[in-house]
């Protein structure tokens, strides 16, 4: 059987540092970094999963700093389907970040959009539960009240990321072959329509025509 | 070749960044900073760019990945500034805030918005509306930065294959490809062998200067009756559909230029000549550069207002009273000035533009598959007795710009003065009795105008759209759910838009005046009335130029990371390499199917 691949466009949104980057890295290409490189790069990335039968494609979009003085763009939201809302479960202030974005959310971003609040760095916590400064109920109760989906994570150990993704992928009404095209009022994006310039027919052929 | 004054690049200031771009990385760096950054702006930064129109945010990206820090700023609460694409409410303050003499550069803005948006079956954001509406060639320096960057990435981009020519009270669709010239009934054998060798010339028109230059100083019009005996109908086409040009008066060699920049465009990712972004032109563009610029290290600030520089020492001072040095330049749109701005080049010349949102999709103008059209109306084909053309840009729900059962038509010209008004009144009197007449339901049954396709499905044709309405009165009218006015400035003269000389002379002002806020800054042009893209590369690299003292390493981005996607796109810098060897087959396009150069459609 041959299904179709769902692409689901996931955005980011948290306060600086509570690991919203390193918890792609970690789904992405399962590493962590501890040093300090500042956040450059594709801020782009892609990955794939197998979620019962159907593979869905995540098009992870990082805010790359344009948050910070309130500039997101509206092409950040713009047809995304999921979103993680990330704080840091040392860091309180990023809790009251993490109610902000819902809020924005809500106002800017698509209705059917799969939210997961998402509470990072329980790592900290496994030497010293002191650490902790946002319990566990406090995130689980937002995230009921706002009907979003929750986690608490570790970007440094692995735990639960990947099952954040697979969670939001598994509530994404998944396209299967030979669907219909849909509207874009959030379900998928719809491949077929878009041209993309990296692939002109003549550079393809150019390309492919010599087999030496 | 690097300049002497060159500055260093990313990676001779960034040794540490260097190293890791040698070594291939399955991903970028993602690692983050340990501390949050403070949210107050940096205290010290190379490039600091007021605007962030197209040119700014090309500018921005290419700076940032040059390894420039770059503070980008702009005073409105959206991106995009000339460039915006906006909702119906953000509209109706921009239309205010020029009245109230706000915005410079923009006047006589007058805006009816029909009380159904708002408080109606459609939403304010329901509708993307662009400010200076662009579409792509796909042949052209701005969709290979698009690709380099992968700022494309970020974007959708849709296919526009309909150029509509309005002569004698019809719209008349262009003849694009070579079979359509072929089966054209009504064009004579004559003009067919006329117009392939001519097309044939145009494609390598540069390298046959014997053919052009005793015509170098007249009129394209002249030049193709003269030199290539071609009917008024064709004349018409080519200068105005195909080469997009302003008036009759347009020279030979940009004229030539411009024909050439439709016929190698076509065929580059299919059987159309244009692209146009989903969700809004240039305001999506820009944001997508912008982004681009941020993932480069670009810090973004909107509602930020740059109050004054000082050349001296260097420091500019904002509205909410911070305050930053700036190593290297203050890059400035005109729009972004302050009353003590007193370097901002001239900007002479007037584009007026008429924008409409109606209650129709207008399919019949759109290929099928597509939302998009061009109609153009020469010179002297309107009521008004028209001296230049007016352009219009149709675009349907599919540009996801508007709801579905709606379309916006853009309507622009370059005529100064008053009659810019009755011109662009005048073409949209001929598109509304256009719509009406095509979509009207009186025709349906009418076999003459009905065509069948291959598999037996109903095809809209040219020849429907193609007759005349002159004798139709239609019973209903169309419903506008807004219409807007309004006049810009610019410096740039609405030709030649990809001649680097036209963006230098604006750029840099020598003078010092005392008392002036701006003196040392660089300042942008506004755009020009180009309904392509083609301008802003040109003048993008002009002020990276004087930032960086030569454009060698412009947008000179290698990406290891990678993704699924990246073919490697081609070259589209270079005409020559799509239009060569075109002497080999000259069997009236036989075995077109073989090759999949653009020539093997074009040439006989
Ligand atoms: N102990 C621990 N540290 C983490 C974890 N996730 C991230 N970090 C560290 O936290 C710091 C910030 O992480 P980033 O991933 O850059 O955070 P960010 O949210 O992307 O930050 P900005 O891009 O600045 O908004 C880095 O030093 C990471 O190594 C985690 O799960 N546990
Ligand atoms: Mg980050």
């Amino acid at each position: 059987m041959n299904s179709a691949v769902t692409s689901i466009k996931l955005v980011l949104l948290g306060e600086a540092a509570v690991g919203k980057s390193s918890i792609v890295l970690r789904f992405v290409s399962n590493d962590f970094s501890e040093n300090k490189e500042p956040t450059i790069g594709a801020a782009f990335l892609t990955q794939r999963v197998n979620i019962n039968d159907n593979t869905v494609k995540f098009e992870i979009w990082d805010t790359a700093g344009q948050e910070r003085f309130a500039s997101l763009a509206p092409m950040y939201y713009r047809n995304a389907q999921a979103a993680l809302i990330v704080y840091d479960v040392t860091k309180p202030q990023s809790f009251i970040k993490a109610r902000h974005w819902i809020k924005e959310l809500h106002e800017q971003a698509n209705k059917d959009m799969i939210i997961a609040l998402v509470g990072n760095k329980v790592d900290v916590l496994e030497n010293n539960e002191d650490e902790r400064k946002v319990a566990r109920e406090e995130g689980e109760k937002l995230a009921e009240e706002e009907g979003l989906l929750f986690f608490e994570t570790s970007a440094k150990t692995g735990l639960n990321v990947t099952e954040t993704f697979v969670a939001i992928g598994e509530k994404i009404p998944l396209k299967t072959a030979g669907d219909q095209e849909t509207d874009s009022n959030g379900v998928a994006i719809s491949d077929e329509q878009r041209i993309d310039l990296a692939n002109s027919g003549n550079a393809a052929g150019q390309t492919a025509g010599c087999s030496c | 070749m690097l300049s002497p004054e060159r500055r260093p690049s990313m990676a001779e200031r960034r040794p540490s960044i260097f190293a890791h771009a040698l070594t291939p990385l399955v991903v970028p760096h993602l690692a983050g900073i340990e501390d949050p950054l403070p949210a107050t702006t940096p205290e010290k930064v190379d490039v600091l760019i007021a605007g962030s129109g197209m040119v700014e945010s090309v500018l921005a990206a290419a700076l940032a990945w040059q390894g420039s820090t770059v503070l980008h700023i702009d005073k409105n609460d959206y991106y995009g500034d000339t460039a915006a694409t906006l909702t119906v409410d953000q509209i109706k303050r921009w239309v205010n805030e020029i009245n109230d003499g706000k915005i410079p550069y923009y006047e006589n803005a007058k805006l009816y918005v029909s009380t159904e948006i708002g408080n109606g079956k459609y939403n304010s954001r329901d509708f993307g509306i662009d400010i200076s509406p662009k579409i792509l060639f796909t042949k052209s320096d701005l969709l290979s930065i698009l690709v380099k960057s992968r700022v494309h990435q970020y974007l959708e981009f849709q296919s526009l294959s309909n150029f509509h020519t309005y002569e004698n009270d019809s719209f008349e669709k262009l003849t694009n490809t070579k079979q359509e010239i072929f089966v054209d009934q009504k064009l004579p054998l004559m003009t067919k062998r006329n117009l392939m060798k001519f097309i044939k010339f145009v494609l390598n028109w540069e390298e046959q200067p014997e053919i052009w230059k005793p015509f170098a100083e007249k009129s394209i019009a002249e030049f193709l009756i003269e030199k290539f005996k071609l009917e008024r109908a064709q004349v018409f086409e080519l200068i105005f559909s195909i080469g997009l040009c302003y008036n009759i008066e347009t020279k030979v060699p940009e004229a030539l230029q411009r024909i050439r920049r439709y016929l190698t465009s076509f065929d580059v990712y299919g059987p159309f000549p244009v692209l146009y972004s989903k969700y809004g032109g240039p305001g999506e563009l820009s944001q997508g550069f912008c982004r681009s610029a941020a993932v480069g290290g670009a810090t973004y600030k909107l509602n930020e207002t740059l109050v004054s520089y000082n050349a001296t020492t260097k420091e500019a001072v904002f509205a909410d009273g911070s305050k930053v040095s700036v190593m290297e330049k203050v890059i400035m749109s005109p729009t972004q000035v302050n009353q003590n701005s007193k370097n901002v080049p001239e900007q002479p010349y007037q584009i007026h533009r008429l924008t409409c949102i109606v209650e129709k999709d207008c399919k019949e103008w759109f290929s099928e598959g597509e939302s998009a059209a061009m109609v153009v109306f020469p010179p002297g084909s309107l009521k008004s007795g028209n001296k230049q053309v007016v352009q219009a840009f149709i675009l349907g729900a599919g540009s996801e710009c508007c709801p579905s059962g709606t379309s916006i038509w853009y309507m622009s010209t370059t005529e100064q003065g008053v009659r810019a008004e009755m011109d662009l009144d005048a073409a949209l009197e001929a598109m509304e009795l256009s719509i009406l007449r095509e979509s009207s339901t009186d025709l349906e049954n009418d076999n003459d105008i009905v065509q069948f396709g291959m598999n037996g499905q109903t095809v809209v044709n040219s020849v429907r759209l193609g007759q005349s309405f002159k004798e139709y009165v239609p019973r209903e009218k169309v419903h506008f759910l807004c219409k807007l006015y309004y006049t810009q400035y610019t410096s740039t003269p609405p030709f030649g838009v990809v001649d680097p000389s036209l963006f230098e002379k604006n750029v840099v002002s020598d003078k010092f005046i005392p008392g002036a806020s701006d003196n040392g800054v660089l300042y942008t042009s506004m755009p020009s009335a180009e309904i392509s893209y083609d301008e802003v590369v040109t003048a993008a690299k002009v002020l990276y130029e004087k930032i960086v003292g030569s454009d060698d390493d412009f947008f000179d981005v290698d990406f290891e990371d990678d993704d699924d996607t990246q073919a490697g796109p081609a070259d589209n810098s270079n005409y020559e390499n799509a239009i060569d060897d075109e002497d080999e087959d000259d069997d009236m396009g036989m075995g077109k199917n073989e090759s999949t150069e653009f020539v093997g459609e074009m040439e006989i």
